[in-house]
């Protein structure tokens, strides 16, 4: 199975406008992974460049180890003759087939036989539950089925890759849901290397193996969804990853003083669920006070005071305090992200500490190097 | 060195890529036919306007090809100018403005009747009205001269002389019934855009001033009229610019009394053989068609800060006519008689009269549709059984027909390239080449390719005569509508629908044959369907270009009318008018869309 190389890939669709630019990636045969970042910050685009339906401004792009596309050799394979799967973000079936000869299309351009054609069509209707709408044509679709139809399209081609843009946004949550567990099983089924796109970070986090976070055109890290969580490389990552977002605090406040000493430091980020509320003044308690509460089902956010900053706190144990009372809250110097000046990641002193302590809770293995 | 090869390389790539672009290539391939279609005939004809034509070297005393402005005087400043330009000049003008006066007054009043009031049989007059739209002009020309020519002409007499009221010149021919029928004919257009207009606004915008205390008429004045303005000005400017390139009515009712408008002094320019005259007077006409065009633009421009009108519930509100209900409604009826049944049911009646005007018995015949032996020096048979008529029929499908389907495709295959290519120019000027037919009146783009193709010129040989050079101006003529339709579509489909063929593994041909083509089957009808029905039903650039060999319904009609057939010539227009009405229910019956939304695209 091929794995897919990005080397220092750009893209300007036009002088002012850089989508994408110099972004090194290599994907691993059989990865699943998800390429996570806001609307607009050049997500489609790296989908369409790897597709071949963008040509690469500057960069170097491998699919195995066969060149691909590179500006400085001349060298483009165009889309046809690559042999990948790409679900489109608005599934463009074909409104004129019906469900079966949209399936059908890519094995008839292999000039496959009928017999051939039948039972590999057949397979995938099943495989996917849309057996029962053969016959219909896709306007007659719900957008589940749709969204069906065109990964049926794909899948019955074996791609080797299989790229999906934004597949499950035109969803609603419950079929979402559905089509996450689905996909992580066809995953396995089919055993084809995914490369994923979407906005949401909990599709990404229940769904990759992989992450890769994008900002602005820009690759900002690269990592299994525990890695990325419990160890944001910079300010962006940390802010946009986690919900309710994580808390900062200026290193030069008076609490960012009293909680860290350590040289560089510019911003301090704790996550709400890191805060833990105490009744007792404790060597690390701060006092508090509770500006609101929020359950969200199962458990609750609550907004807090403390030197002058508001905190978001995240727990699942009902709190015993009352909006307007004052209590204390207890933040580890460990589970705290230090970043500089240029929002990069600083290495926290204290953070092995926390690891031992939290080891039992997440088994992650930090093997991706940022 | 190495720092300008690398800031090279990014540009040659993008050639070396964009050639291997089929979009891009087809592309440049299209531009290269329009230009030779569209751009060269009219560069060709101003080209001729300022040279010295052929036979002309002599009396100018210049050698052949050389600069000259002898035609640009004689047309404009020279004794003769008066009868070739200035007169036929003002005679188009207020014909155009006549008819654009009277189709702007009845045709506003119609259409705020049928979207605003509770007029009887709405709906039924809605389409009913419309129809004369869809008739050939001349078909109200023709009508016209049944009823009314008098002995000034030769030929068969009109039914009110026959019946002993001699009509004068000015009811029979000239400027009056010029106006009357070019009227009648732009009336169904004013309702159609000025009643969709009406639709759009708002009525709550009139309550809410009713609400602050205006009197009707300040809401008619203040708030109706100023934002009808954009849509009431775009009629007129489209009305002026159809009425200065109509040429079947002029000649029809204008010749007869040397009552010449532009298109028809062009006509005579150019059939006595004064190619440098010609030139110069299609040149005016393209200038004037220009002229009006981007007034509309302009004005279409300051319309679209108006399109945030428009909410959905308050539309259909309807104010009750009261006593007013029955004459606005008899008012519709008279319309719809006059504009449609009348002309209809004096053609059908003189078709099968032997004598007109004679409403007796023994004086209906079915001969000129099916007779034999009758008794006249050519046209022995009804028309029906005349091999010219069924030559003329297949000629006029044949020829509208092929060019027709070669527009449609043609313009579908614009808006595949304007949708797809990465070169912005390419896009561009394509889409503005294959509009510039619009700018020029049929009759001028007529004579421009004539000027083209008349001789041979490299590796092109002599068209004229030939059915080629009609098919050519056709598809050109209709460019502008198939290009626009073309352009739409594709950019309603998007491209991903190709995208996903092509990562299928699908080539460019079978991309564009399994899946574009099906995609925009619909599309394509209609780009291939309207602009048949409206070159069957053309005459200006028949009559130029027509031989004949290549005789086409419309021109054997006019061919009749010249020879006092009557009845045959009235008999042929009823089939063009079947064909194009015909035509029109059907499109409307497979695309399920209304004239109105064709009309607006
Ligand atoms: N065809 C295009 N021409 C010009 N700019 C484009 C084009 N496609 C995308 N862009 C721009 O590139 C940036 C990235 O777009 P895209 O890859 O679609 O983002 P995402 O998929 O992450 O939402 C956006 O700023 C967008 O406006
Ligand atoms: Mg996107």
């Amino acid at each position: 199975m091929p794995t897919i190389t990005l080397d220092a890939i750009s893209k300007q669709y036009s002088r002012q406008a850089t989508a994408v630019q110099n972004i090194d990636l290599h994907i691993k045969s059989g990865d699943f992974m998800c390429l996570l970042g806001p609307s607009g910050c050049g997500k489609t685009t790296m989908l369409r460049m790897i597709a071949g339906l963008e040509h690469l401004s500057q960069g170097r792009l491998f699919i195995g180890d066969q060149l691909m596309d590179s500006p400085a050799d001349g060298c483009f394979v165009s889309p046809e003759k690559r042999g990948l799967g790409l679900v489109f973000q608005s599934y463009a079936l074909w409104p004129h087939m019906t469900v079966e000869q949209n399936i059908e299309f890519g094995l008839r351009l292999r000039k496959l036989p009928e017999r051939e054609r039948r039972t590999r069509t057949g397979e995938v209707m099943d495989k996917l539950g849309i057996a029962s709408y053969a016959k219909r044509y896709p306007s007659q679709l719900s957008g589940g089925q749709q969204q069906r139809v065109a990964l049926a399209r794909m899948m019955v081609l074996k791609p080797k890759v299989l790229l999906l843009d934004e597949p499950l946004s035109n969803l609603d949550a419950s079929l979402r849901l559905e089509m996450r567990a689905e996909l992580k099983r066809l995953h396995q089924a089919f055993d084809t290397t995914i490369l994923f796109v979407t906005h949401d970070q909990w599709e990404a986090m229940t769904l990759a193996t992989t992450i890769a976070v994008m900002s602005e055109g820009q690759l900002q890290q690269v990592g299994s969804p525990d890695d990325i969580y419990a160890r944001p490389a910079n300010r962006f990552v940390a802010e946009f990853i986690g919900n309710p977002p994580i808390n900062q605090i200026a290193a030069d406040s008076t609490l960012g003083s009293r909680l860290n000493s350590q040289p560089d430091t510019h911003m301090l980020g704790i996550r709400p669920e890191d805060i833990h509320l105490t009744q007792a003044a404790t060597p690390y308690a701060l006092p508090a006070k509770v500006q609101g509460i929020m359950p969200t089902g199962g458990s609750w956010v609550l907004d807090l005071e403390t030197e002058g900053q508001c905190l978001q706190l995240s727990t699942q144990i009902r709190p015993q305090v009352q909006a307007g009372e004052h209590t204390f809250c207890q933040i580890q110097p460990e589970h705290l992200h230090l970043f500089n000046t240029d929002g990069h990641r600083l290495e926290n002193t204290r953070y092995g500490q926390a690891r031992i302590i939290r080891n039992n809770v997440s088994t992650t293995t930090y093997m991706h190097a940022v | 060195m190495v720092g300008w090869i690398t800031t090279a390389l990014p540009n040659k790539r993008g050639l070396q890529l964009s050639l291997k672009d089929p979009a891009t290539l087809l592309g440049l391939g299209l531009l290269t036919t329009f230009s030779y279609l569209i751009l060269a005939p009219v560069i060709s004809i101003l080209m001729d306007a300022v040279n010295v034509n052929f036979g002309d070297s002599t009396r100018i005393g210049a050698e052949q090809g050389s600069f000259t402005l002898y035609y640009l005087e004689r047309v404009f400043t020279s004794p003769i100018s008066q009868r070739l330009f200035w007169q036929p000049l003002l005679n188009t003008l207020s014909v155009a403005i006549g008819a654009m006066c009277i189709a702007m007054v009845v045709g506003g009043i119609m259409a705020w009747l049928l979207s605003r009031t509770n007029l009887w049989g709405r709906g039924w007059f809605a389409t009913a009205l419309i129809v004369p739209f869809m008739l050939p002009t001349w078909t109200f020309a023709l009508a016209w001269t049944t009823l009314f020519k008098n002995r000034s002409m030769g030929g068969q007499p009109g039914w009110l002389e026959s019946m002993g009221y001699s009509s004068p010149d000015w009811l029979a021919y000239g400027p009056v019934p010029m106006i009357f029928i070019l009227a009648l004919h732009y009336i169904p257009l004013v309702i159609l855009l000025f009643g969709n207009a009406l639709r759009r606004l708002d009525s709550q915008l009139e309550d809410s001033a009713r609400i602050l205390g205006a009197s009707r008429s300040t809401v008619a004045f203040r708030i109706i009229l100023p934002l009808m303005r954009p849509a009431l000005m775009s009629a007129m400017v489209l009305i002026l610019a159809d009425a200065l390139g109509e040429f079947a009515v002029p000649y029809i009712l204008g010749l007869p009394v040397q009552y010449d408008t532009l298109s028809t002094s062009l006509f005579r320019a150019i059939s006595s053989r004064q190619t440098g005259v010609a030139s110069v007077l299609a040149g005016a006409i393209m200038v004037l068609g220009c002229i009006t065009l981007t007034i509309d633009l302009y004005l279409m421009r300051e319309a679209r800060r108006f399109v945030t009108l428009g909410g959905k519930g308050a539309m259909e509100r309807r104010r009750p006519l009261g006593i007013w209900r029955l004459p606005a409604t008899l008012l519709a009826a008279t319309l719809f008689i006059i504009g449609v049944v009348l002309p209809l049911l004096t053609l059908f009646l003189s078709t099968i009269m032997r004598i007109p005007g004679r409403f007796h018995l023994s004086n209906f015949t079915l001969d000129y549709w099916i007779g034999t032996n009758l008794n006249t020096i050519a046209l022995k048979n009804g028309i029906l059984l005349t091999p010219e008529f069924w030559s003329a029929t297949w000629n006029s499908l044949r020829i509208v027909g092929t060019a027709s389907v070669c527009a449609g495709l043609l313009g579908l295959l614009v808006g595949y390239v304007v949708t797809r290519t990465p070169w912005r120019w390419l896009a561009s000027s394509l889409r503005q080449l294959t509009f510039m037919p619009y700018l020029v009146p049929g009759i001028a783009f007529a004579a421009a390719t004539l000027s083209l193709f008349a001789v041979q010129r490299g590796p092109v040989p002599a068209l004229y005569g030939t059915s080629m050079i009609l098919m050519l101006a056709l598809i050109a003529d209709q460019m502008p509508f198939a290009s626009r339709a073309g352009i739409s579509a594709m950019t309603q489909l998007g491209k991903e629908p190709e995208e996903a063929a092509q990562i299928s593994g699908a080539s460019w041909l079978r991309r564009m044959w399994s899946i574009i083509v099906p995609i925009q089957k619909g599309a394509l009808v209609v780009g291939i369907v309207l602009p048949f029905i409206s070159g069957i039903k053309g005459v200006s650039l028949f009559i130029i270009l027509a031989v004949p060999a290549t005789e086409v319904l419309t021109t054997y009609s006019l061919r009749l009318v010249d020879y006092n057939y009557t009845q045959a010539a009235n008999a042929v227009v009823l089939m063009i008018a079947m064909l194009a009405w015909g035509g029109t229910i059907l499109t409307q019956k497979l695309t399920k869309t209304g004239l109105a939304q064709g009309l607006e695209s």
